[in-house]
């Protein structure tokens, strides 16, 4: 079942793809900012009790000025100098320009906006419902990836298990070499988790054929649009390419406005749709068989 | 559930599409001399001035709405040799033999800053390819090899190919992309005439407002107008988004 009387996982996964797809498509600031403000509104409107949006925040942020200053400090090209480094520091010597922190600036937002895009997979759904959504051909890929990713999160909650009992024992990190008194029991305990946690899929009939779901997602009038809706937008950008229209930006040599197609600023608006869909009434889900 | 997979099979050719225009994208452009164009119902001026000053002008002659700048160049007869930059599209490495030889395009150095003219206005700086520039009748090209350091100067005004209405007649059929280069050494800021197929059709661009980047029209911008309002729209409504779950909790 899914955890929120909301979208279907799947109408959630083609979604976050076309998300993506325009986000990474063009270099464009606008198209790219627009993006992502229509991906903050939908995962605001979606975002289940308990689920805090800071962390990612916070990452999407950190990544978008690494971004920004990578750009700037190894592009040197652009017409209007910040600041001279010296030409004899290594990858970063030579002229910082606008045009390159600019630039930057828009590969930041490109990041920002593909993060939001896929950051209802994480925080709007859950793990078996990303695993419901996938097709049939990629469903134990899927399930791999899903196993793998969870024991990240159990790996991390038995480093800390070990180290507090460690240090219960009087344990005190003293360098590298005093972290194996932590690293080896966290490894083994990873194992002996992963063994267990085969052994438990296997008791329960992995592999045996096609999985089942406890209910059958519903796919409504609003699925289908937030689909079309998606999947339109996307579709519209690589037509547009496709036409010779300029989609890019690119600030070199000299700083000028990017150019804004109305069409493709209603494509984008299509990503918001969503944010607009009315929940539906909770209760007991439906049940069904194989899905 | 059934239309799932019909959504899925409609995303497989997308991608792929996406996918081959991406690599059609990173083909090297050839070097090119063609030779004189075919006489169209629309012109579009092409001025190309080197470092040293001299200006080299051409009147190229298209039938279609509109041509693209890579095209006109290739019309004009004007040899040159490019490279194209992903989503940038072409750029000009060298033109009409400068520089003679080139490692790295852009150049350390110099580089072809690339023009455009909307309907006889002022030049304006094109931020993208001459394969993604797209011309219109009266719209001019323009390219000037300037220093890599500093705000690249626009090249000379660009003047009007137009046919007198007496040689309107006489026109059809006749070669476009006439010569009418300047000697080299010319210095003067203003084009000399242009002229399509020996015709002497010489005016001078109308002063016009200047556009406010390449490839808008004149007038208002309905793409920026468009995007204001998208954006102050979706950042009002994921403010209030935010203000109602710090004031009422989930």
């Amino acid at each position: 079942m899914s955890s929120q009387p909301g979208l279907a996982p799947r109408a959630w996964l083609a979604w976050s793809l076309a998300a993506v797809t325009v986000a990474l498509s063009t270099t464009n600031p606008i198209y790219r900012g627009l993006v992502a403000l229509a991906a903050l509104n939908v995962l605001l409107t979606w975002l289940p009790p308990g689920r805090r949006v800071r962390p990612l925040a916070l990452a999407v942020v950190l990544a978008a000025a690494f971004a920004a200053l990578v750009n700037v400090l190894a592009s040197h090209t652009g017409a209007d100098v910040i600041v001279r480094l010296p030409s004899d520091w290594p990858l970063v010597g030579g002229p910082l320009t606008v045009e390159s922190l600019a630039f930057g600036g828009a590969l930041g937002l490109g990041l920002v906006a593909a993060l939001l895009a896929v950051a209802p997979l994480s925080l709007v759904l859950e793990p078996h419902d990303v695993v419901d959504a996938m097709p049939g051909a990629l469903e134990r890929t899927g399930i791999a990836v899903a196993t793998s990713l969870n024991l990240v999160g159990g790996l991390g909650r038995t480093f800390t298990a070990v180290r507090d009992a460690q240090r219960m024992r009087g344990w005190r990190p003293r360098g590298i070499r005093s972290g194996n008194e932590v690293l080896v029991p966290v490894v083994l305990t990873a194992i002996e988790d992963s063994v267990l946690l085969a052994e438990a899929m296997e008791a329960r009939g992995f592999g045996a054929g096609r999985r089942t779901s406890y209910a059958r997602s519903s796919w409504g009038k609003w699925e289908s649009a937030v689909v079309a809706g998606a999947l339109g937008s996307a579709v519209l950008f690589i037509v547009i390419r496709l036409l010779g229209a300029p989609v890019d930006w690119y600030p070199y040599p000299t700083l000028a406005w990017p150019p804004i197609h109305p069409a493709l600023v209603a494509g984008c608006l299509a990503l918001a749709l969503p944010a607009f869909v009315p929940r539906r009434p909770s209760g007991r889900p439906t049940p069904g068989g194989a899905d | 559930m059934r239309r799932a997979p019909q959504l899925r099979v409609g995303l497989v050719p997308a991608l792929l599409t996406a996918a081959l225009a991406a690599l059609a994208s990173l083909a090297p452009v050839a070097a090119v001399v063609p030779g004189c164009a075919a006489a169209g119902s629309n012109h579009a001026p092409l001025v190309v001035e080197h470092a040293n000053g001299s200006v080299v002008t051409r009147c190229v002659a298209f039938d279609s709405g509109s041509i693209s700048g890579e095209e006109l160049l290739n019309r004009s007869g004007v040899a040159w040799s490019g490279q194209t930059f992903g989503g940038f599209g072409a750029a000009v490495c060298a033109l009409d033999a400068e520089p003679a030889r080139y490692a790295s395009c852009p150049g350390q150095d110099h580089y072809w800053a690339v023009f455009v003219s909307r309907g006889g206005g002022t030049w304006q700086l094109a931020n993208i390819g001459i394969s993604a520039l797209t011309l219109a009748d009266g719209d001019a090209e323009g390219f000037r090899y300037v220093p890599s350091a500093g705000t690249p100067s626009a090249p000379v005004a660009p003047g009007v190919c137009s046919l007198p209405a007496a040689a309107a007649t006489a026109h059809a059929g006749a070669t476009a992309a006439a010569t009418i280069g300047a000697p080299a050494g010319v210095t003067g800021r203003e084009s000399p005439a242009l002229g399509v197929a020996g015709v002497a059709a010489v005016a001078n661009a109308p002063s016009r407002p200047s556009d406010d980047s390449p490839g808008s029209g004149s007038g208002l911008d309905l793409g920026l107008l468009a995007a204001a309002v998208a954006g102050v729209g979706l950042a009002g409504l994921a403010l209030l988004r935010l203000f109602a779950m710090r004031v009422r909790p989930r």
